[in-house]
């Protein structure tokens, strides 16, 4: 396995060194110098210089080619016209993680929802509910995401007004909180203060990710049932009961004060606040993307039940809930698994439209506020990091797809 | 074996078009049985005589909605009413302000700037075609071609073409579309139909659609009658075009479909975000103003749905219909998901 | 004693191209620890009537007619079990009664109150009354039986070992797992180590190393995934295996093994064993009795001795001849002409006329039945060759 990783992580140094060249070709297919994407009228003139040192402008093509790419690897990205002073790389691990967040709950939402339903209707082929459930998926799959994304808003968010119209944080309520545990917050409404509390909820996330995980692998370990409940049901007790804690006594108090304060606020509030704000976004990306995992379902729902395996199933006498669920639909599970992890890697891609719509400041809104605002260092600094964390999802994928089927070991 | 070539019979086209035929037939029956690839090919069949009917549109609305004294009296020109882009015109009904909610004269009402949506609706659907068929063409071609080549051939040109593919694969497409499209009008260079085309095929058809044209491919090539074909003389490019590519086509065929869907999708999505600006009128662009306007979300209720509801629709169905319409041929290609 | 009994029973499947009649009006009974070998060409029927056995038929199929009993000893304990369901009651043999079929609708006390069938009658039959002490055997009908019922009797009652043996592994699970879900689902009272001691036993009955139930199908050979599938349809001490093509994915010396050993389990557990071939001879090293299938219909059944020293059918001496003998004098080997017959349209009369060469005018024209030629064998043939 070990020599199996290094061989792909291997092949994956490689393919991202062609992707690099490829995106320096586009720049330097440009009219103009390379350096002309880093620098614009604003820049003042002693940082000009830097640039054009750091890009080794007027040099040989090759010599270019080296400096662009050494500078691509070592993320040294440049700064960004619109956001100046601030670095590209600053910007990019800034709005990652809120990108991450929401996509991988929506992706993991998506998934189960359509897993279920594709295994239903690859299962009781024929029925109307088949029909149904792939006319409606395909029209949701293909459905021109902004608009949905703002017929979702104006439903939701402006007729019954149960949600926030768009954003990150509520604009009435942040800019009252002066402190939040040992952090204080910028005047501008807290965007730094939002931070510290969103990247506590990504932590706690990804923690009872990983409890639970564990404990899910580790009653696999037992064949009683009952003694699997017991593991995973004690270590969800636990993660819930540790998270409440932690959030009401162990990361700090928050400071309310000045002429917006309104009310004394807890930190799980913020918290609050944050979370409600990804409710719509995530049942938008839920209803646009689970129909892609539904129909792929059932396709190989269909093929799996072809399988041999599955009259002999049948034949051992298991009820039809335990052919379907623990023969057919795991091994239908093996390439949508694979699906899920690489519609995961395009998850920044696919963030585009909706993080623009919803106004929620991740890396696809990034991307698409500065390709309308021709901020090209940070244009180009998110394409190179989208390359990135697509090819290391890849990975992830292969690594995925082996744990779930026993025939491939890497070796 | 040349001998045999010779004597050949000269209706052996014949008998092939025949064969073809029966194929095309055979696999017609049971796309008519799924009734998913028939909505598709229904909804399809109606956009496309929507873009046909367009030419004659201001036409027939002379004759149905006009009375000839007036427009003889005002002078006024159709065509000018009728125009998508500039609208319009001397039309009394639209001095009362815009957008015009539907009416005989303009039966999707008027946008916000004057021009009939109708008018845009059907204008836009022959050039979404266009776009959508010249696309996909090109990543099929292209996959069609390089999966043949790269399991016939094997060796260095597969491996070459196959990490090309392992590359296009990971490439975040819509973020790339964003990227381009901003250098291309940084660079000043005119962001046409068929440019975008150009650009959609080439980003897709290195891309997956070759791995799996060219796993299909390495499954014809141990065929038998490739081997017989070979022992009996046949040069590698005829083997290729006439046994391996026409077994590879139904195929791409399908894949054709889904990536009319794509390019459709990203053109639409590219001027909705106000990043083609060459392009005067599309669906995409109609939104585009909608949204910008405030003609969504800026008022209560869904008032103005004339606006902004056709050309999402439209999208919408359009996209949806080439992806039945591919899940449906799926049904031929793969006899896995047949029913028995 | 009868274990199943089978009865007129006709499936048919629906497919595009027409009603393919696979199955068509096959009778048979099987004693207990009895073996019997069904043989026939491909395309016969066989795997289809090994299919409707254990109803593990398609959405296309459908029994059209016909009875299948699966007998068990009477016992008054588990009569509760059997109410509601359709029954065939076989009185004691020195009770003179005649043996009832109809649903078993009460119990009253020490009585069972059964609804014979209507069978075209327009007044409803009388119920019929039989008291415990008078019924030896009772025979579940599994045609009429719901799934859920039907999913108790496969694999405890009756179990099968699968011609695609090679694939009948489901690959994400290791092998011992997937014979422990059998047991676990048939006999929920057995613990889990309990169960894994028993597949231990059976894996050294198999002659497989125990230590194997830890790994995956794919790290087992062709003979050994076989084996293992043996085990697992040991698993539940079911009373009657279906074997279908058991080994014919094998080479001919483990081809060999295999089958002797199977031949011994059965005699030592006393189980009955239904055998599926084309290959009469491996069916005639295994079973007590040979019934050959041709176009979805029994032509013939009788003794193995009977059916080699004196087999009635022609298609039945066509199948003999066209497989070499080791034992017995040198002769040609000789090709049955002609093709197999469609089953969507199947020839009029005998369906096997067009390729006989005894064939006459009423053969084409009018159904042979099963007729007895002599104790211990019955055929299906105008002009029997014996």
């Amino acid at each position: 396995m070990a020599k199996y990783i290094l061989k792909r992580l291997f092949q994956i140094i490689l393919t991202l060194w062609i992707y690099l060249t490829i995106v320096f070709l586009l720049l330097y297919l440009q009219p103009g110098d390379i350096t002309s994407f880093f620098i614009n009228n604003r820049t003042p003139p002693e940082v000009r210089e830097q640039i054009k040192a750091q890009f080794g402008l007027n040099k040989p093509i090759w010599e270019q080619y080296t400096n662009v790419m050494t500078n691509f690897v070592t993320l040294n990205l440049g700064v960004s016209f619109k956001e100046y002073p601030r670095p590209v790389w600053d910007i990019v691990t800034e709005r990652m993680p809120r990108t991450a967040l929401l996509f991988v709950t929506a992706a993991i939402i998506s998934f189960c929802f359509g897993f279920i339903l594709g295994r239903l209707i690859g299962w009781r082929r024929g029925a109307a509910l088949e029909y149904v459930s792939t006319v409606s998926g395909v029209f949701l799959w293909t459905v021109f995401t902004p608009w949905f994304a703002l017929l979702m808003i104006w439903l939701f968010a402006f007729n019954f007004q149960w949600f926030p119209l768009k954003g990150f944080i509520d604009q009435n309520l942040w800019p009252g909180v002066q402190q939040v545990a040992d952090v204080s917050c910028d005047l501008t409404g807290g965007t730094n203060c939002a931070n510290f509390v969103f990247n506590h909820i990504l932590l706690t996330a990804l923690v009872v990710t990983l409890i639970l995980g564990a404990a899910f692998i580790i009653s696999r370990f037992f064949a009683e049932q009952r003694t699997r409940w017991l593991i995973n049901g004690s270590a969800l007790a636990i993660t819930v009961i540790g998270v409440f804690n932690y959030w009401s006594n162990s990361i700090g108090d928050v400071k309310v004060g000045g002429i917006f304060a309104t009310r004394p606020l807890s930190m799980m509030d913020l918290a609050g606040d944050i979370l409600y704000h990804m409710i719509l976004p995530i049942i938008t990306l839920t209803l646009i993307s689970f129909a892609g995992t539904m129909l792929l379902t059932r396709n190989t729902m269909l093929e799996s039940l072809r399988e041999d395996y599955i009259m002999a199933a049948r034949a051992k006498g298991l009820p039809d809930k335990a052919v379907r669920d623990r023969h057919a639909a795991r091994n239908a599970l093996l390439p949508v698994a694979t699906y899920f992890v690489i519609g995961l890697a395009l998850s920044v891609d696919g963030s585009i439209f909706i993080e623009k719509i919803f106004t929620w400041k991740g890396m696809g809104w990034t991307l698409l506020s500065s390709a309308t605002d021709q901020d090209y260092p940070v244009i180009i600094g998110a394409l190179v990091f989208t390359g990135i964390f697509a090819l290391f999802a890849h990975l992830a994928a292969d690594v995925l797809y082996a744990l779930l089927d026993p025939r491939i070991r890497y070796d | 074996m040349q001998v045999t070539t010779k004597t050949l019979p000269p209706s052996l086209w014949r008998v092939r078009m025949h064969l073809w035929l029966k194929g095309m037939g055979q696999s017609w029956s049971t796309f008519r049985e799924s009734p998913i690839g028939v909505t598709g090919l229904v909804i399809i069949v109606f956009f496309g005589l929507l873009g046909a009917f367009y030419p004659i549109y201001p036409w027939f609305m002379g004759k149905i909605a006009w009375d000839q004294e007036t427009i003889q009296k005002e002078g006024i020109d159709l065509n000018i009413v009728y125009n998508p882009i500039f609208g319009v015109g001397n039309d009394p009904l639209l001095i009362k302000g815009f957008p015009q909610p539907p009416s005989l004269r303009h039966p999707l009402g008027t946008n916000a700037d004057g021009p009939d949506v109708l008018a845009q609706i059907m204008y836009s659907a022959s050039r979404e075609f266009l776009l959508g068929m010249m696309a996909a063409l090109i990543t099929v071609i292209i996959g069609t071609f390089i999966g043949a080549v790269a399991a016939y051939y094997g060796g260095w040109i597969d491996t070459l073409f196959m990490r090309l593919a392992d590359v296009f694969v990971l490439f975040p497409p819509i973020a790339f579309l964003v990227v381009v499209s901003a250098l291309v009008q940084r660079a000043g260079i005119e962001m046409t139909h068929m440019l975008l085309a150009l650009i959609l095929g080439l980003l897709f058809g290195f891309g997956s659609i070759t791995i799996v044209l060219k796993s299909q491919a390495l499954t014809i090539k141990v065929k038998p009658y490739i081997e017989a074909a070979r022992v009996a003389g046949g040069s590698s490019f005829h083997i290729i075009f006439a046994h391996i590519i026409p077994n590879i086509l139904p195929l791409s065929f399908l894949y054709m479909m889904f990536n009319v869907t794509t390019a459709i999708f990203s053109e639409a999505a590219l001027s909705f975000f106000g990043l083609l600006p060459s392009i005067n009128m599309s669906w995409g662009l109609m939104l585009f103003r909608a949204h910008t306007q405030g003609w969504i979300l800026g008022h209560q209720g869904a008032f103005y749905w004339w606006v902004w509801m056709p050309p999402g629709l439209a999208v919408t169905l359009l996209c949806s219909a080439f992806y039945l319409v591919g899940r449906g041929l799926d049904e031929i290609v793969n006899p896995r998901l047949r029913k028995r | 004693m009868a274990l199943l009994e089978v009865k007129d029973l006709s499936m048919h499947y629906w497919t595009r191209k027409g009603e393919v009649k696979a199955v068509d009006e096959v009778g048979f009974s099987l004693e207990k620890g009895e073996s019997l070998g069904l043989v026939g060409e491909s395309g016969c029927g066989k795997t289809s009537m090994a299919l409707t056995l254990l109803k593990l038929l398609p959405e296309n199929a459908k029994i059209l007619k016909g009875h299948i009993f699966f007998y068990k000893e009477f016992q008054p304990q588990t009569a509760n079990a059997l109410l509601g369901e359709m029954v065939n009651l076989v009185p004691q043999k020195a009770n003179g009664r005649a043996s009832t079929l109809g649903r078993l609708t009460r119990i009253e006390g020490e009585k069972l109150l059964v609804q014979p069938a209507r069978n075209g009658a327009t007044k409803a039959p009388s119920p019929v009354s039989f008291s415990f002490s008078e019924i030896a055997q009772v025979g579940l009908d599994l045609v009429p039986l719901r799934e859920e019922r039907m999913q108790r009797v496969r694999w405890k009652g009756i179990s099968m070992i699968f011609q695609a043996a090679m694939n009948s592994w489901n690959p994400v699970y290791r092998v011992g797992d997937q014979i422990l879900e059998a047991m676990q689902t048939h006999l929920p009272k057995t613990s889990v180590q309990q169960s894994k001691k028993r597949i231990a036993e059976l894996f050294q009955m198999v002659g497989l190393d125990p230590r194997m139930m830890e790994r995956y199908p794919h790290e087992y050979s062709g003979g050994m995934k076989q084996r293992a599938v043996i085990a697992m349809a040991l698993s539940c001490d079911p009373e009657l295996i279906i074997a279908d093509e058991p080994t014919t994915a094998l080479d001919v010396i483990v081809q060999d093994k295999i089958l002797r050993e199977m031949r011994q389990i059965q005699k030592q557990l006393h189980m009955s064993m239904i055998y599926i071939s084309h290959d009469i001879a491996v069916i005639a090293e295994v079973s007590e009795k040979i019934g050959v299938m041709y176009g979805g219909k029994l032509v013939e059944l009788a003794d193995t001795q009977t059916i080699f020293e004196r087999p009635a059918h022609p298609y039945t001496k066509a199948l003999m001849s066209s497989f070499p003998n080791l034992k017995g004098e040198k002769k040609k080997l000789e090709a049955l002409p002609g093709e197999p017959p469609d089953l969507i349209s199947p020839p009029t009369g005998c369906r096997f006329h067009p390729r006989c060469p005894y064939a006459t005018e009423v053969c084409k024209e009018k159904d042979p039945v099963l007729e007895v030629r002599q104790p211990g064998q019955v055929a299906a043939c105008w002009n029997p060759l014996h």
